[in-house]
């Protein structure tokens, strides 16, 4: 946008200015935490860089004094997986039960979003005295870590399924319909590649938002913890580079599972497009 | 021409028989008791403003609704309850309603699939379906890279390959831009004679149920207001309603009276307005209505007395003119008379125009004018506002 003159006006300057306070607050730390996983093994918490290599990365999986680090990752990544999926199917099916108004559609509707607003620590106690102290079931992270993870990637799911099928053409299943598909084929062959897209957007929240999961996790996974408990553990007790390290490890799992629900969504489309 | 069909049972006559048909949403009637046959072959028009229930019987037709009350028939067969490809319809929807997800040639070839015919045959057959209508060099595209007027006929494509003995058009046309509707128009009356099943056209425009229907169905209400050739429709409209929607016409109201064979209708104004034939159903002393067209109306300068004009005569001031090319749409501001327009062709308006505020005399010829089959209610005002017609 110029003025008349061929100049920028000073608001571009302003909202330029904040934009790059924006990026640095945003991916500074990220990068600063990286680069520092690298330190040397005389280097300390903070720059400089002495002798980079992958000294605590070893140290990482290597040593007992930095907690159980392989062992948590074995319970968080499956932990993930599953609300993934189970998020996916529980959100489209929801989804597509409310394209149809019905009785109680919004009280259930709320009943849903309600736990966005519920403080995830109080849930998360909440959830312990509920599986232990009334029902006498065991605390562990595959039973009630999973109902509290699931307490919080649902509702992100079904709003996420909203949106998706809010654009969904009412006429493309009578269309598929009055092209003599059944009622299946019309979901096999039309609905689900339509909101495939979507779907892939609903997993990879429900995989990030449980990876990530401290509040409800803190009280639910039972004696032994998911990752981020765990750094949070190593937080108070561990003062080495291998705290970054660990984080660096983290963000690239991350990072791995959104490139592949990514690339997968890439390689469909471009599949389609060629069959012809 | 088209491969023989290989849906059971659903080849044979097209001919649409509707018996009493009522559909009610919840408590909304969308159409009440509608009687109507639709002949073999032929192109209807269901023209009517929004709201008026041609969309729903069309949906009716297609199996997208069923009928609250009443039968429905397609070649002689009950086919209220079945599904669309045992009926033998095809449904072009309004937005096209393509895949997105599916290139042109898999949108066209989807009916095959759901068949269960092979991939070679079936992609042969959609490419033979879109050499028709001369999309074939588009086969590999995605539909959002396609024009309205290209993913119009991948729609028309994908609806013939079923091929069908009828086939159903939802505002076909609205989506498209003035030039290109024109042009589709004249192609979906081409490809219907070419097809020879019937085809059923659902519009809001009155133009363009004129332009292609054989059959011009005109909707208010859920109801049919008349159903007849586009001619009849256009030049003898039954109801002060049609004569208003379809355009072109002036609706006279006043107290009737019979007059030899012939009826007079006179307004507390003092207009005068004659007919020479009558309708068995006018009686003197009570209000009813006739129609004169636009294009049958004379003017000449001058003011005068509803008294001294005699019949079939008004007074009145110009309030506005527009040029249509071949002629000017003369719209007449007349006591007692809403929105009278008088089309004057263009060698007599270049002989004596007129401006807005010029006192003229409309006048007309009594065999012009048109018996209409009740009195003008006032619940019938113009939908359109005197519209461009």
């Amino acid at each position: 946008m110029l003025t008349p003159a061929g100049r920028r006006p000073w608001t571009f300057y302003v909202l330029a200015g904040l934009f790059t306070l924006f990026v640095i607050f945003l991916y500074g730390p990220m990068i600063s935490i990286f680069i520092l996983s690298f330190q040397g093994p005389t280097g300390g918490l903070v720059f400089p860089l002495r002798d980079p290599g992958f000294t605590w990365f070893h140290a990482l999986f290597g040593q007992a004094r930095t907690g159980d680090v392989g062992g948590a990752f074995s319970r968080s990544l499956p932990l993930a997986l599953v609300v993934m999926v189970l998020t996916v199917l529980i959100s489209v099916s929801a989804g597509f039960a409310f394209r149809r108004r019905f009785r109680g559609a919004s009280a259930i509707f709320f009943t849903a979003i309600t736990s966005l607003i519920v403080p995830g620590l109080v849930l998360s106690i909440g959830i312990l005295v509920t599986f232990r102290e009334v029902f006498g079931l065991p605390v562990r992270w595959y039973s009630s870590g999973l109902a509290a993870h699931l307490t919080w990637t649902l509702p992100f799911g079904l709003l996420i399924m909203f949106a998706v099928l809010g654009r969904l053409n009412p006429s493309w299943e009578e269309a598929a319909h009055d092209l003599g598909a059944s009622r299946w084929q019309t979901v096999s062959q039309v609905l689900v590649p339509i909101v495939f897209p979507g779907m892939i957007a609903v997993a990879l929240f429900g995989f990030t938002l449980s990876y990530d999961e401290f509040p409800r996790s803190w009280l639910t996974v039972g004696s032994k913890n998911t990752l981020p408990i765990e750094i949070w553990t190593m937080t108070t007790n561990v003062t080495s580079p291998a705290l970054y390290a660990l984080g660096t490890v983290t963000t690239a799992v991350s990072f791995v599972v959104i490139a592949i629900a990514l690339g997968s969504i890439w390689v469909i489309q471009r599949r389609r497009s060629r069959r012809g | 021409m088209l491969k023989p069909s290989e849906s059971p049972g659903v080849t044979g006559s097209g001919e649409i028989r509707l018996t009493g048909v009522t559909k009610r949403f919840g408590e909304t009637v969308a159409v009440r008791a509608i009687d109507l046959t639709i002949p073999h072959g032929s192109y209807c028009c269901l023209v009517g403003p929004s709201g008026c229930g041609k969309t729903t019987i069309l949906r009716m037709i297609a199996g997208h609704e069923q009928p609250t009350e009443g039968d429905i028939r397609i070649g002689g067969d009950p086919v209220v309850g079945l599904p669309p490809v045992r009926r033998g319809t095809a449904m072009m929807f309004q937005n096209y309603a393509l895949f997105p997800h599916l290139n042109v040639r898999d949108n066209v070839a989807f009916y095959l699939k759901m068949r269960g015919v092979a991939k070679a045959e079936r992609r042969a057959r959609a490419d033979e379906m879109l050499a028709r209508v001369q999309l074939d060099h588009l086969a590999d595209r995605m539909p959002a890279q396609l024009s309205g007027g290209q993913q119009q006929r991948v729609a028309l494509a994908r609806a013939l390959i079923t091929n069908p003995r009828v086939l159903l058009l939802d505002e076909p046309l609205s989506a498209l831009d003035e030039f290109l509707r024109l042009r589709m128009r004249g192609e979906l009356k081409g490809l219907q004679n070419e097809l020879g099943i019937t085809f059923v056209h659902v519009t809001h425009t009155q133009p363009e149920a004129i332009a292609l229907a054989d059959m011009v169905v005109v909707m208010d209400h859920g109801r049919i207001e008349q159903a007849g050739p586009a001619e009849e429709i256009f030049a003898r409209p039954r109801t002060p309603y049609v004569a208003r929607f379809m355009g072109g016409q002036n609706v006279l109201a006043g107290i009737a009276a019979r007059e030899g064979g012939g009826l007079s209708l006179t307004t507390p104004e003092g207009w005068v307005f004659h007919a020479p034939a009558t309708h068995p159903e006018a009686r003197d002393g009570q209000p009813w209505a006739m129609a004169i067209r636009r294009d049958r109306i004379a003017l000449s300068r001058g003011a005068g007395e509803p008294g001294a004009l005699g019949p079939n005569a008004v007074a009145g001031t110009v309030t506005a003119t527009e040029y249509q090319g071949t002629f000017v749409k003369v719209s007449l501001e007349v006591p007692g008379l809403a929105g009278f327009v008088a089309n004057i062709p263009d060698h007599a308006w270049f002989a004596e125009r007129f401006r807005p505020g010029d006192a003229v005399t409309a006048r007309w010829q009594g065999q012009d004018v048109h018996v209409l089959d009740r009195a003008d209610s006032a619940g019938d005002a113009d939908p359109y506002g005197g519209g461009e017609h």
